[in-house]
């Protein structure tokens, strides 16, 4: 007879192996400034009971043109806002500073570590893979400095086979290091990398190719995902949804996230 | 003898000398000795030795106060017994003066204040017997305390000041002048001043002036300490080739010189390490600390990250430190602000990242003033963020600030790519229709709306020399990094390249929102950045 889950959890329990695989944390106060992250949305923080877990590896994961970037430099603006210190290792190195600068961020409080991918390698494939691990290892040595408000590994661009080429400890070995600690820490790629390390997945998706004129005349039908106006580009209207939580509750349900461009200066 | 004053509350109660006698021969009792060495202004003595008085101060006692290169105050007390009674110390002391070329005076008294202003104003060797103070400095012109300047100004005040301000010089200044509109002209007669008088007159700092034309102290002798060194160096028995062994080496100097520090208050400014290698070279390393420290382990992790970078070319016999001390820096914690890394722990992680990623790919972005697409510039990452108000930042202020964030008010970034990836556009109607390229992770597809062109250019007015990279390669590139004046910044400014474009956000059929751009110059196609 297969064991139910709440059978497996509660022996693991009973073997004090609960703190690694099962949800048994003592339930965390969404206003408590030292427990959580919050992003600075509100809808979403609500969701996430109070924002990231510190102490604990979230991931946000899309596809390209998501709006994962835009949730991302949102959040470090909220950190930053607070005091907090923020690392960001750049992977591939494609930080944008005016954007950083658009959404809010104190630029003085994030350390931006910038990777050494080679965006066309040719016949060295493998570089990118070295410059990979590269990133991982300036990523644990943030984490091991410790005292960090909140501290991600941007591997959003990175291919599929690459991030899945890096040993299944490595996570671990993250969440590890955080555990415990006020860091928060975020991983960004366009799927879900960290398995059972992480505390958090959120999963956001554009809301379709379809695109909808929200200027003088209509464009089509259909979803609205990609908004142009008349003569620009207005943003996004992306869905966020909590696909993996080991704490609070797993609701799936979406919430709407809309991205607007930032002002001309 | 004048009887001893009782000691009152007063600050400008001088400073009682106690009055016994342990040799009957001598005029001046030696509980208490002050010599004073002067060098006149004249030009008969070694230019370039202005630290010849305080080398003979120290050969006759620990106790020496400089008040400049040409006046030293030294405690005398107890140097009958090695030397003989006054008029032989100071005999002594004129020849150890005049042994260095220089023909100074000397002038030993019972208090340092008599001793100061008889070395000033009397050639030779004079002694002032005890008590005899007063009357030894009455003849002198009241001018003298001009002269002396800011040697011994107690302004009023036993606190120890190092030196007085400009509004306590001009006041002093003006004070004289007083003094000789009342017709004072010697130092006894404004010592016969009556002091209440004198003070309602103008104020408790003539009463320290007054104390002055007695040869009363004021205030003791404030002892020039030596300039201490912190370096430590040892000899090794065999030649080091690799680092780890050299970090036991580096822990054993680095200890004492801890030590030493913390108990002179005192963090390290600059580190030097010092390898004398089988060579005979000297192989130095100077690192300068962004925060006075003087934890061991943090140091020696800096030396030894500096020294993985830059290894010596051979092994190493001789290991030196030498530490360039600061004033320790002042830490007080709160409970009341978030925990953040402490500046030895962000010194030591910027180390690592540096020798992990090197020194040019990590800091803190800043935006530059320019138009020029995705320009930035690299600043160092400060490594003490501690809010000097030291308030935490209240939860609903930080919720109102934080950028005024909602679902709907999110800022919609780019993803730059930092090298431009060539496209291939196909147009109709002035507009772009379709999006290929060859690069892996970037299909493209067909165009389901566009918003543009905008177009821009700039640093146009450089070509000359600098468009020939555009030229050749048959694109405009974004510099890597763009420099700024800031001394601070670390990018290295690659030569400025003009760029001419039109600019466009295209959404392609796979839900792919790019910034796509057309060089005018070549009209190539680009794609510059992801909407993300």
């Amino acid at each position: 007879m297969a064991l139910a889950r709440a059978d497996l959890e509660s022996l693991l329990r009973a073997r004090r192996l609960d703190r690694t695989l099962t949800t048994a944390l003592p339930p965390v106060d969404p206003h408590d400034d030292a427990a959580v992250a919050p992003s600075g949305i509100p809808s979403l923080d609500a969701r996430l009971g109070g924002g990231l877990r510190r102490g604990h590896v979230s991931e946000i994961v899309g596809a390209r043109s998501s709006g994962r970037t835009s949730l991302l430099l949102q959040t470090v603006a909220a950190s930053t806002t607070r005091g907090e210190l923020v690392a960001l290792v750049d992977a591939l190195d494609m930080f944008d500073v005016e954007s950083a600068a658009a959404a809010g961020i104190d630029l003085a409080r994030l350390l931006w570590i910038r990777g050494h991918v080679v965006t066309n390698p040719g016949l060295c494939a493998d570089m990118n893979q070295r410059a990979l691990e590269q990133a991982i290892r300036a990523f644990t040595l943030v984490l091991q400095a410790g005292n960090f408000g909140l501290v991600v590994l941007d591997v959003a661009e990175a291919p599929t086979q690459a991030i899945r080429r890096l040993p299944f400890t490595t996570w671990m070995r993250v969440q590890r290091m955080v555990e415990g600690s006020q860091t928060a820490c975020l991983l960004v790629g366009s799927e879900p990398m960290a398995r059972s390390s992480a505390g958090l997945t959120l999963r956001l998706a554009n809301r379709g190719l379809g695109v909808v004129d929200s200027g003088l005349g209509g464009l089509g039908s259909g979803g609205s995902g990609i908004r142009f106006g008349a003569l620009l580009f207005d943003g996004l209207t992306v869905d966020a949804r909590v696909v993996r939580a080991r704490y609070g509750d797993r609701d799936e349900t979406g919430i709407t996230l809309n991205t607007r461009a930032a002002e001309c200066a | 003898m004048s009887p001893i004053s009782p000691v009152t509350t007063s600050p400008l109660t001088p400073i009682p000398v106690p009055p016994t006698t342990t040799n009957p021969q001598s005029p001046i009792p030696t509980a208490q000795l002050y010599a004073c060495l002067h060098r006149p202004p004249a030009g008969d003595h070694p230019a370039d030795v202005p630290d010849t008085l305080s080398t003979v101060a120290r050969e006759f006692s620990p106790r020496f106060e400089c008040h400049g290169p040409d006046l030293v105050s030294i405690d005398v007390s107890g140097l009958d017994r090695l030397i003989g009674p006054p008029h032989t110390i100071g005999e002594e002391l004129r020849r150890a003066v005049a042994a260095r070329g220089i023909r100074g005076h000397v002038a030993i008294a019972a208090t340092r204040t008599a001793a100061l202003v008889v070395a000033v104003t009397r050639p030779g060797v004079t002694i002032v017997a005890r008590g005899e103070e007063a009357g030894a400095l009455a003849p002198i012109p009241l001018g003298i305390l001009e002269k002396i300047g800011d040697h011994d100004r107690a302004s009023g005040s036993a606190r120890l000041k190092a030196s007085p301000s400009a509004e306590e010089r001009e006041a002093f200044s003006q004070a004289i002048a007083v003094f000789k509109r009342w017709g004072l002209t010697t130092l006894g007669e404004l010592a016969a001043l009556p002091p209440a008088d004198l003070a309602a007159r103008m104020g408790k700092h003539a009463l320290a002036w007054q104390a002055l034309a007695r040869g009363e102290d004021t205030r003791p002798l404030i002892p020039t300490l030596d300039e201490e060194r912190f370096d430590a160096t040892l000899e090794l028995e065999w030649p080091i080739e690799e680092l780890e062994p050299l970090s036991f080496v580096l822990t054993r100097l680095l200890e004492p010189l801890s030590t030493r520090l913390e108990r002179r208050d005192r963090g390290a400014a600059v580190l030097h390490v010092l390898l004398r290698l089988v060579t005979r070279e000297i192989y130095a390393r100077r690192l300068e600390l962004p925060t006075p420290m003087r934890d061991v382990r943090t140091l020696r992790t800096l030396a030894l990250l500096d020294l993985e970078s830059h290894p010596p070319g051979a092994g190493v016999d001789r290991v030196t430190i030498v530490i360039d001390p600061t004033p320790g820096r002042v830490v007080q914690h709160t409970l009341f602000t978030r925990a953040q890394p402490t500046p030895e722990q962000v010194s030591t992680l910027l180390a690592r990242l540096g020798a992990l990623m090197g020194s040019d790919r990590f800091g803190a972005p800043a935006v530059v003033d320019s138009y020029r697409p995705g320009a930035f510039a690299m600043t160092s990452f400060a490594v003490d963020h501690r809010d000097p108000s030291g308030e935490r930042t209240d939860r609903a202020d930080s919720a109102d600030s934080a950028s005024n964030a909602s679902a709907s008010n999110v800022v919609s970034v780019l993803r730059r790519c930092r090298q431009p990836v060539p496209a291939r556009v196909a147009v109709a109607d002035g507009r772009p229709v379709r999006v290929t390229t060859d690069r892996r992770g970037f299909a493209g597809g067909a165009v389901a709306h566009c918003a543009g062109p905008w177009r821009t250019s700039g640093d146009w007015w450089e070509t000359s020399g600098g468009s020939g990279r555009s030229g050749e390669s048959g694109r405009s590139e974004s510099p890597r990094a763009s420099s700024t004046d800031s001394p601070t910044c670390l990018a290295c400014p690659t030569r400025p390249t003009s760029w001419n474009r039109d600019e466009w956000d295209v959404s392609l059929s796979d839900g792919a929102v790019y910034r796509v751009f057309r060089d005018r110059d070549t009209d190539a196609w680009f794609i510059d950045a992801i909407v993300d």
